[in-house]
């Protein structure tokens, strides 16, 4: 099972790096958001929380990241005319989506390193993290939690033919309530329990503690329990949507 | 008459067919809840900086939400012809081809202008912008600025997918970068000259301003020189699509790749 994992995850990175769509947009995206995100946080005299907003901003590209991939993972399947030969695969449909996801993640660190780098080098953000060790863990972490939650995601898109329609507008909400650059706490009281049960806001919160101080570990086990959690809710859905999709005759229809 | 015409229908009519975010879902998912949800994002952001007020945001992301239609509208203009095949119908045809893309772009700014009325509206309803009623009229005529402006930017864009095969990246990063150079979210004096520069040449700059002019209650006078300096833009884009378009498909005929995909 593992084996499945490993395999399909890195045959689906080396996918998605010889994409020069993906390639372009990986590369630059998070630099403009960075880039954004430091001024807005000079302009609003707070150049003590750059490397927070460096850390955020890429973040925010991980999410952008795993949301393209998993609103394509069914969709560019379609395209390709392959998603009835993997759902017809001898292993659990979840081993066949599941590295889609992983490899949209594991690609998508590369946002994080990049906004570091780009803040260090071009801004002279000291990389003066408090919690180093823990942070690496965090990161590795938010990856395997993203990873779940876009597995959650594309389990749905399986009975949209349009999935694309659902994740185009996800990318700001999840920004915004899980914390990555703002706070919580200036949410609309409202929000708060939406945001307790998104895996990205206790993976950005451990993050945010392994940089400027804090906890992390809880945060970092909460976002592992979650993940677990979308998990399990993933391969339902995934098995339920696609016996629905099969029955209605709409699983390839794009 | 005809010129018209070719512009009015054969507009309307390239619009149903290469625009591909027309069904419903799309329609609502990228361009009406997309624009609305990064507008909250940035006012919660620019709340919790106090890098500006509520109006900054929420005029500047109005204004900005015409990016999406105009920018992606305009490459999918020129970029799905050759996706369905149709480019060489449409070059040979004997109407000017300057005419038939400059029709184009009037749906996408209309549809712009309709996405930034709808992204203001939640502005107003969400986060309790109040406007003066006769802000309207002008506010209304910067957003038209904008959403023009734009097409014809996302037109240039789109004659680059005469050369370039996969225009789609040009589109994604352009619009990126409108959210950083135009100064809708980072006040302009905040960036580096070089940024403020190139910021005075894309579409959107000067609307912001002049929408952000009319929303604090200024009149006509105030904010005519940045609705001017919007339309010298749109202008400007507009020509040169039309020269791209022109050297372009020469090249493509001679390198015989006008439909390679």
């Amino acid at each position: 099972m593992l084996r499945t994992l490993l395999i399909g995850t890195l045959l689906h990175a080396k996918h998605l790096s010889r994409s020069p769509f993906e390639i372009a947009l990986a590369l630059v995206i998070p630099l403009v958001q960075a880039t954004l995100a430091v001024y807005l946080f000079r302009a609003g005299d707070e150049p003590h929380r750059l490397l927070e907003a460096a850390v955020g901003a890429g973040l925010m590209g991980i999410w952008s990241s795993v949301l393209t991939g998993s609103g394509g993972a069914i969709q560019r399947q379609r395209w390709h005319g392959t998603l009835e030969m993997i759902m017809l695969a001898p292993r659990h449909p979840v081993l066949m989506i599941l590295p889609i996801t992983a490899a949209s993640a594991v690609t998508g660190t590369y946002s994080l390193l990049a906004t570091l780098l780009w803040g260090r080098l071009i801004y002279r953000i000291p990389l003066d993290f408090r919690h180093p060790v823990a942070f690496l863990v965090a990161a590795v972490v938010c990856v395997v939690g993203l990873s779940m939650f876009g597995l959650l995601m594309a389990s749905t898109f399986v009975l949209l033919r349009n999935a694309n329609a659902l994740a185009n507008p996800l990318e700001y909400p999840i920004w915004l309530l899980s914390g990555m650059l703002v706070p919580i706490a200036t949410l609309p009281s409202w929000t708060v329990p939406i945001a307790a049960v998104l895996p990205t806001t206790w993976g950005a919160r451990a993050l945010r503690e392994a940089t400027s101080g804090g906890p992390v570990w809880p945060s970092a086990g909460v976002c592992l329990a979650i993940s677990a959690a979308c998990l399990v809710l993933g391969a339902l859905f995934l098995v339920s949507f696609e016996r629905r999709a099969r029955a209605a005759g709409t699983l390839a229809l794009s | 008459m005809k010129t018209l015409r070719l512009i009015g229908i054969g507009g309307a009519l390239a619009y149903r067919a290469l625009f591909n975010w027309t069904t419903p879902a799309m329609y609502v998912g990228t361009l009406l809840a997309g624009p609305t949800f990064q507008l909250l994002f940035f006012a919660y952001l620019g709340r919790q900086l106090q890098v500006a007020d509520d109006r900054f945001f929420i005029v500047g992301n109005a204004v900005l939400a015409a990016s999406t239609a105009g920018v992606f509208g305009g490459t999918m203009a020129v970029a799905n012809e050759r996706r369905y095949g149709t480019l060489g119908h449409v070059l040979l045809s004997p109407r000017s081809r300057t005419v038939i893309f400059w029709g184009r772009v009037l749906p996408y700014a209309g549809n712009g202008l309709l996405i930034t009325a709808f992204t203001l509206g939640m502005g107003v309803l969400l986060l309790g912008l109040r406007l003066p009623l006769d802000a309207l009229p002008g506010l209304a005529l910067a957003l038209a600025a904008g959403s023009l402006a734009c097409g014809f930017f996302g037109l240039t864009l789109g004659a680059l997918g005469l050369r370039f095969r996969d225009v789609w990246v040009v589109s994604n990063v352009s619009a990126s970068l409108l959210l950083l150079l135009t100064g809708v979210n980072v006040p302009r004096e905040g960036l580096p000259a070089w940024m403020i520069s190139v910021g005075q040449l894309l579409p959107i700059t000067h609307a912001a301003e002049a929408a952000r002019r009319f929303a604090a209650g200024e009149g006509l006078s105030a904010a005519a020189p940045q609705l001017g300096w919007e339309l010298l833009v749109g202008a400007g884009y507009a020509l040169l699509a039309a020269a791209l378009l022109r050297i372009f498909e020469a090249e493509s005929r001679r390198r015989a790749s006008l439909e390679t995909l």
